[in-house]
């Protein structure tokens, strides 16, 4: 994407591109265009990561054949998974926000958890996981 | 929705000025790429729950068209609203997906 992570400047680094797009007496409160698509378009990979995780969800709850004795064990996993889905879409949007406030005062890009949420809780659904697996193999 | 003949009539000639970094064009790709990831949760949906994927495929229709909207010149293409609704849609979808992981009949599976 785009240089987003570095400092986001009111006047656009080649300035002969851009007038057209901003005009010269609005360039200075107006953001450059194109941080804010990189920002839209971060968005929306955020959103398709949350309908990749509802998907697995669902895949998860429909398809999976139950496990032998634990029959909790498929909404186990495909709950956390579609609230994690749910979740991110909300951050999502609420991060959004943030840089799109922070693009138009010209400020340095604020720090970001969401990765961190998402490998984490990916991370404990994977574990959670193998343990019904291994679960569901030991009660035989 | 803009007619694509007649923006193309005023594109200059280099595309670095009508278009710096193809910033637009990606984004509309962006917004392309979600709506097929709708469209992918729908087309699940419709083969067991036609009365759940069928609104999910409308929703990717309406996302594909949204990209597509024309930005205001100098508003630096703030598009609240269209992402307030990509919130609104992909939360209602989890709902949904909630519900019949949870509350749907035992599904038995897909023997492979």
């Amino acid at each position: 994407m785009i240089a987003l992570g570095s400092r986001p400047r009111k006047e656009p680094p080649t300035s002969s591109a851009d007038e057209g797009q901003n005009g010269n007496e609005s360039a200075s409160t107006e953001p450059d265009v194109r941080f804010t698509l990189a920002n839209e378009r971060t968005f929306l990979a955020w959103s398709r990561t949350s309908l990749a995780l509802i998907a697995a969800g669902l895949a998860i709850a429909q398809l999976l054949p139950p496990f032998p004795r634990v029959p909790w064990g498929r909404s186990v996993i495909a709950t956390p998974l579609i609230v994690l889905g749910a979740a991110l879409s909300g951050l999502s949007y609420v991060e959004w926000r943030r840089n799109q406030r922070t693009i138009r005062l010209g400020e340095p890009m604020p720090h970001t958890h969401l990765p961190r949420v998402l490998a984490l809780t990916v991370s404990v659904i994977a574990l959670l996981a193998a343990a019904v697996d291994l679960y569901s193999k030991a009660s035989r | 929705v803009s007619d694509p003949r007649q923006r193309r009539r005023e594109i200059p000639e280099d595309i670095e000025v009508a278009d710096p970094g193809l910033a637009r064009e990606r984004t509309r790709l962006a917004w392309t790429r979600s709506s097929i990831s709708f469209a992918a949760i729908g087309v699940v949906l419709l083969k067991d729950r036609p009365v759940i994927g069928a609104p999910v495929l409308i929703l990717s229709a309406v996302v594909w068209s949204i990209g597509r909207w024309r930005r205001a010149p100098g508003r630096g293409g703030v598009a609240r609203k269209r992402i307030l609704f990509v919130t609104v849609c992909v939360t209602t979808v989890a709902i949904g997906a909630l519900i019949i992981a949870l509350a749907g009949p035992p599904s038995h599976g897909l023997r492979l």
